[in-house]
């Protein structure tokens, strides 16, 4: 049997095509500024993909932001429990789990079955999320993908203090200014996000396994950087920011 | 149904005295037995606030600056009619907002002492209803006898009576009323019997509902206590945010729901102290410790069988954000159900994200 989860996010869309026990297919395109078109082609070619017909795929869970309005999915379900749900079929030792997406972060704690026992979520605020990651790439001209491989050389980094996304932005500018290199700038923004992504976790904990998710645990930097933070390994999905959408896919087949 | 202004202009008109006030604390008997009418402000317009930020910090809860908003730009249709606002200690930003009403209007501030446990506390509070009485009486030019009180009392027990009673159809299971339902039978008046009467037809309506069948939400919905800062109609958007996710706010713990309906006054014994007496009880987070408020909900949570706490915290009401930790630690662990705050303010661009929060939590029950 055939399931698919459904992820629409601000930033992207992912898909996972589920056969009851392992991946099928995956797809990632970007939200746009259309993300439920998007979304609705971006199903419509994982299934041309997989050489499945729409007719085989027993049931459709949509989660992330744009899941009320994606017309093909049967149920949505909150990312939350998409992302927990997800990140307990890949490492069944999870207690923690740090997701950072493109536009907020949360945090979620586990219990021993697997099931979410508490969250917390930062959505007022670009800072600490993928967004202002991705500015930060655009103002020091450094791609996302070489983020983590410029950050490996030294361990020398610099203080970010402002809290707020529009000032850290002519800090990084005066830091620059001054002649500090760009990849202690870059370790420096890594570790602010580190700091403001971990102030969630005083109403969690932090209990290991910790396993971090969304489409920021890609940069080695940031992983890198909360790893040092908290003296924990982080876990970290080959393909993290599927993991919600995989989570709505084996939510959808305990349903069908 | 007769216009809440209608009604206060009217009134006005023959000659009955209008008084403003702000806060549950404010003991409207003594409002009533001076033969005027008690009248809520308004405080409850995201659209008031931008005013207000002209003279207010922004810091500060969206219900402060909507009320002093109103005031600032005329908008408050009873404002205009006031003899008197009457006032309390209460928490800082109110507190100082009246100082700023003062240059304006008349105002009259009680000081709440705020150790709920302490007999020095209470008999600060006796005086200052005392004098509150005295002000009444010069203000309006008479004198508020006993009697005047005691009947003011039995008027507002029926009031409270009958809003405690419509609350409390909130046990039936399945719901025969919504949270949102429940939100709407509030008058901003005090001592009106049309709202009386309109309280019963709500009250007969909703029985009626029960008895055929007809129910506000599904069998095996979740049950949520709202929890926290006051929703006043306009401002129920975690409300509707609840039951559009599916579940149903059955108790709400909050000065717009059953927090001031808990208790009566006394009707035996000496009027004045017997209405000190309630309202120093009201569990409020400005009062230190506030044990009464985990009491409440303690309470409630068993008789109305919910499954789940939502606290809902105005930002920058530090009162209650700090207030928070105690009720979650309360409700998990003694109550041993699910508990989540919700911070926000009386704008609709967080209405999506509330929802992922809350549809997670219903989804989890
Ligand atoms: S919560 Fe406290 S300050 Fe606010 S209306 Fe109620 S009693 Fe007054
Ligand atoms: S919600 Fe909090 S900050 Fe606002 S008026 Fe009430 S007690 Fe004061």
């Amino acid at each position: 049997m055939l399931t698919c989860g459904v992820d629409i996010g601000s930033r992207s869309i992912e898909i996972v095509l589920f056969d009851g026990a392992a991946v099928v297919e995956t797809t990632v395109a970007n939200s746009g500024s259309s993300p439920v078109e998007n979304a609705k082609k971006a199903f419509s070619d994982t299934l041309s993909s997989a050489g499945v017909r729409r007719e085989e795929v027993a049931k459709v869970v949509a989660t992330g932001y744009g899941r009320n309005y994606f017309k093909e999915a049967d149920t949505v379900s909150s990312e939350i429990l998409c992302h927990a749900k997800g990140v307990s079929y890949l490492f069944p030792t999870a207690c923690t789990v740090i997701d950072i997406g493109g536009q907020d972060s949360k945090m979620i704690s586990l219990d021993t079955n697997g099931r979410v026992s508490n969250f917390v979520m930062n959505d007022r605020c670009a800072a600490g999320t993928g967004k202002f990651i991705e500015m930060v790439s655009l103002m020091l001209d450094v791609p996302l993908d070489s983020m983590g491989v410029v950050t490996e050389v030294s361990n020398e980094v610099c203080e970010i203090s402002s809290m707020c996304a529009v000032f850290a932005e002519s800090e990084i500018i005066g830091l620059t200014q001054s002649g500090t290199a760009v990849d202690v700038v870059l370790r420096g923004v890594f570790r602010s996000v580190a700091k403001r992504t971990l102030a969630m976790s005083g109403k969690v904990g932090l209990t290991a396994d910790v396993v971090f998710t969304g489409g920021v645990a890609r940069n080695a930097g940031v992983v890198r950087a909360i790893e040092h933070e908290t003296g924990l390994k982080l876990l970290v999905p080959p393909e993290p920011q599927i993991t919600g959408a995989l989570g709505a896919a084996i939510i959808a087949a305990s349903k069908a | 149904m007769f216009l809440e202004v209608d009604l206060v202009r009217d009134a006005k008109r023959h000659g009955k005295g209008v008084v403003g006030i702000y806060c549950e604390f404010t003991p409207r008997e003594l409002i009533l037995a001076a033969n005027a009418l008690p009248v809520c402000l308004c405080g409850a317009n995201n659209r008031t606030i931008p005013p207000a930020e002209t003279v207010l910090p922004s810091n500060l809860c969206p219900l402060i600056k909507s009320s002093f908003g109103y005031i600032l730009t005329n908008r408050c249709p009873f404002y205009m009619v006031l003899d008197l606002v009457v006032a309390e200690t209460t928490c800082d930003g109110k507190k100082k907002m009246y100082e700023l009403i003062a240059e304006k209007k008349p105002v009259h501030v009680l000081e709440l002492t705020q150790k709920v446990d302490e007999q020095e506390a209470f008999d600060h509070w006796l005086a200052e209803v005392r004098k509150l009485r005295k002000r009444l009486e010069q203000t309006f030019n008479r004198t508020i006898t006993d009697d005047d009180l005691r009947e003011a009392i039995r008027m507002m027990n029926k009031e409270r009576g009958l809003l405690k009673e419509a609350f409390e159809l909130g046990k039936e299971e399945p719901a025969v009323l919504t949270g949102k339902e429940l939100s709407d039978i509030r008058y901003r008046v005090a001592g009106v019997a049309g709202h009386l009467k309109m309280l019963d037809e709500f009250i007969s309506e909703a029985k009626r509902r029960k008895e055929t069948g007809r129910f506000a939400a599904k069998a095996g919905a979740p049950r949520i206590m709202l929890t926290g800062c006051p929703t006043a109609q306009g401002t129920t958007k975690l409300i509707e945010v609840i039951e559009e996710c599916g579940a149903v706010v059955v108790a709400q713990e909050t000065c717009s729901g059953l927090k001031p309906l808990d208790l009566m006054v006394d009707e035996d014994g000496d009027p004045l102290e017997a209405i000190a007496r309630k309202y120093f009880k009201l569990p409020c987070s400005c009062m230190t410790p506030n044990t009464g408020r985990t009491e409440l909900i303690e309470r409630l949570a068993r008789e109305f069988r919910v499954n789940a706490v939502i606290d809902l915290v105005w930002q920058a009401c530090h009162t209650y954000n700090v207030e928070s930790y105690l009720i979650d630690k309360f409700v998990r662990e003694k109550l041993g159900i699910p508990y989540m705050k919700i911070e926000t303010d009386y704008s609709d661009s967080d209405r999506e994200r509330l929802k992922v929060r809350v549809q997670t939590l219903v989804e989890m029950l």
